[in-house]
């Protein structure tokens, strides 16, 4: 603004009258830029510390017309009972199948991702089309089939089932974005390898695998994220096997019980069920960023 | 540019240098080569191959046979699908409640799109402008990205709770005495709103990263000469700014209406599609057939109509990005 002042020799004729003008307008917008700032990150931030607030209220602090901002005395007894009782439970059922999701899809899109990445192979354009496009598929449309085709295999509510229909949407999503790291590492380190004599084989095992290792550990986080989050096929999966529901089925069949929900505890239990996946993201979020940006505006 | 031809032509030269090749029998080496450049890629595919065929592609073709037919519970122990044509498809068309489904998935997936568009761009030129503590707060915008969706849908829940919810407190505090115990859950629209609160909640903030990556690529040189001209804030963004990241609005606007159009998990926390059906969605009617009615035709038909329309949105997002050096 001072510099559009100082370039137009007409405005120079009353500085000083035009310069307040000029800068308590500045600070009326400076003014609104922060309180804009602050609404933004009220409204992302508070359910955060709403949820965590709620989890560690007494009681009678919960259920009140006005709400209490800051608990008389923070209550950590909840996170005790859901880790030891029923919730203990859907959360390792929760864990053994994200962990099994993420150990086969990602170690099947390590070599998959690589030869995307390196081989001109048949019909590759319509291939990572495919694998594009599979991640835009809407779930219910696999859901139906899979369903069926565990059912008649006996594995509903069972943890190999739950796995491999997991593989279901996690497969196209890390392939794409393993491809993606693997095609950022020069080929040059592999042809310089093979030239002294290491197979194709070896020039990946020695040569690429050691330099894509914070690729895998971000796609495992991508990968982690969406099994962890999973909903429909676990709800789906476990309709007639609770002792399998993983956490979020759980948490959900619990308010349904019955509408007088325990808040306090549902709360702690999500709380729970949040940490690791935004403690994943605070760890990772610079890579996080810029492989989704990369994943999803660039194809 | 990296791969078989490349590599096959340059393997003989370096074969003729022979101090930098351990010298091998010439018969071992092709057949080493051939199996580097042929089964070797073939071995490493096959796993994601195998998955992506056959629990993508199998399933859906398989849906798509199940909606021929009127598979139901008994089907299922027998294995007998009775082959019914166009009878589900044609169920679809004529029931009044399914058309409401189709309506009001339609409008309120576009309307969750224009909110996390207009958000998201908002929060992409806040955090460009150098605000104090722009970094804290970018993080703090991504958080609700990150959350499970069932996590978001309950906190939201439980802050629209119609006695001891809080937004009822916050509304009913600066004098809007109305929402004082209002039930959000009891009606078509309110009980929508309040879903599209945690759909925005979550979606904005991936819309406003892109945007932000694309606003940092608006050059320096631009803005300043808009501003040397005499362009105020809105006609920079307005003149400037959105013909310049039109191309990235446009995959973000088809991303969130794929993203939108088959929500299911915020739906089925907040009200299962009740009351009394009000706020189903086709995803929350599809597996309502399925599941709870058993009807895996129609539900199969329904997946399938779902299928069409979003593989149309989804072409048009393949076609905006056709030209992109990711597919080379």
């Amino acid at each position: 603004m001072s510099r559009v002042t100082s370039v137009n020799p007409p405005v120079v004729e009353q500085p000083p009258r035009r310069h307040r003008r000029v800068r308590s307008r500045r600070v009326v917008s400076r003014v609104a830029l922060y309180l804009a700032a602050l609404a933004v990150a009220v409204f992302s931030g508070f359910p955060f510390l709403w949820m965590f607030l709620t989890s560690i209220k007494p009681s009678a602090e919960i259920l009140t017309a006005v709400p209490v901002f800051v608990p008389s005395e923070p209550i950590f007894a909840r996170y005790a009972t859901i880790i030891t009782g029923d919730f203990g439970l859907h959360l390792r059922n929760s864990a053994v199948v994200t962990a099994g999701t993420v150990l086969l899809s990602v170690g099947s899109a390590v070599m998959g991702g690589w030869v995307l990445a390196r081989f001109r192979i048949p019909l590759r354009r319509y291939l990572l089309i495919l694998v594009l496009a599979a991640q835009m598929f809407p779930m219910i449309v696999l859901l139906i089939p899979i369903f069926i085709l565990m059912r008649d295999l006996g594995m509903l509510g069972s943890y190999p089932g739950l796995i491999i229909a997991y593989l279901s949407f996690t497969t196209p999503l890390v392939l794409w974005i393993m491809r993606g790291f693997f095609r950022g590492i020069p080929i040059d380190l592999e042809e310089a390898a093979m030239i002294d004599g290491a197979t194709r084989a070896q020039a990946f095992r020695r040569v690429v695998l050691p330099l894509a290792l914070p690729g895998i550990a971000a796609t495992s986080v991508f990968g982690f994220n969406a099994a962890w989050n999973e909903f429909m096929f676990a709800l789906t999966f476990t309709l007639n096997a609770p002792q399998r529901q993983t956490l979020p089925v759980a948490l959900v069949q619990f308010i349904g019980r019955d509408m007088a929900a325990d808040w306090g505890m549902i709360m702690a239990a999500s709380v729970l069920f949040t940490l690791p996946v935004v403690l994943f993201f605070l760890l990772t979020h610079r890579y996080m960023t810029e492989g989704l940006v990369a994943g999803a505006t660039k194809g | 540019m990296t791969d078989l031809q490349r590599s096959a032509s340059r393997a003989p030269t370096a074969g003729t240098a022979p101090g930098r090749r351990r010298p091998s029998g010439g018969g071992g080496r092709s057949w080493r080569q051939r199996f580097d450049n042929q089964l070797l890629p073939g071995l490493f595919l096959a796993p994601s191959a195998l998955f992506i065929f056959g629990l993508t592609v199998w399933p859906v073709l398989q849906t798509f046979r199940m909606s021929f037919t009127s598979a139901d519970l008994r089907s299922l122990m027998t294995g007998e699908y009775e082959f019914i044509g166009l009878e589900n498809f044609v169920n679809i068309a004529t029931d009044s409640h399914l058309r409401v489904v189709f309506l009001q998935t339609a409008i309120f997936g576009i309307a969750c799109v224009l909110a996390t568009m207009v958000l998201g761009m908002s929060v992409a030129l806040l955090l460009n402008t150098r605000l104090r503590g722009h970094t804290m707060l970018g993080v703090l915008v991504m958080l609700p990205w990150a959350v499970p969706a069932v996590a978001g849908s309950i906190v939201w829940q439980w802050m629209f709770h119609d006695q001891y919810g809080i937004i009822n407190w916050a509304l009913a505090s600066i004098g809007m005495v109305g929402f004082d115990g209002f039930p959000w859950f009891n009606n078509r629209y309110t009980a929508f709103f309040a879903i599209g609160m945690v759909v925005v909640w979550q979606g904005f903030p991936f819309v406003a990263l892109c945007l932000l990556a694309g606003l940092k690529s608006v050059s320096g040189e631009v803005l300043e000469a808009a501003k040397i001209d005499g362009a105020g804030p809105w006609q920079t963004v307005r003149l400037i700014i959105m013909p310049i990241l039109k191309p990235l609005i446009l995959v973000l606007v088809v991303i969130s209406t794929i993203w939108n159009f088959k929500i299911f998990d915020q739906v089925y926390v907040m009200t299962r599609g009740g009351p009394a059906r009000a706020t189903e969605v086709l995803a929350i009617t599809t597996w309502r057939e399925a599941f709870t009615q058993h009807d895996f035709g129609l539900a199969a038909a329904l997946a399938v109509a779902m299928f069409v329309i979003l593989a149309v949105i989804t072409a048009l997002y393949l076609w905006l990005i056709r030209d992109d050096e990711e597919f080379e």
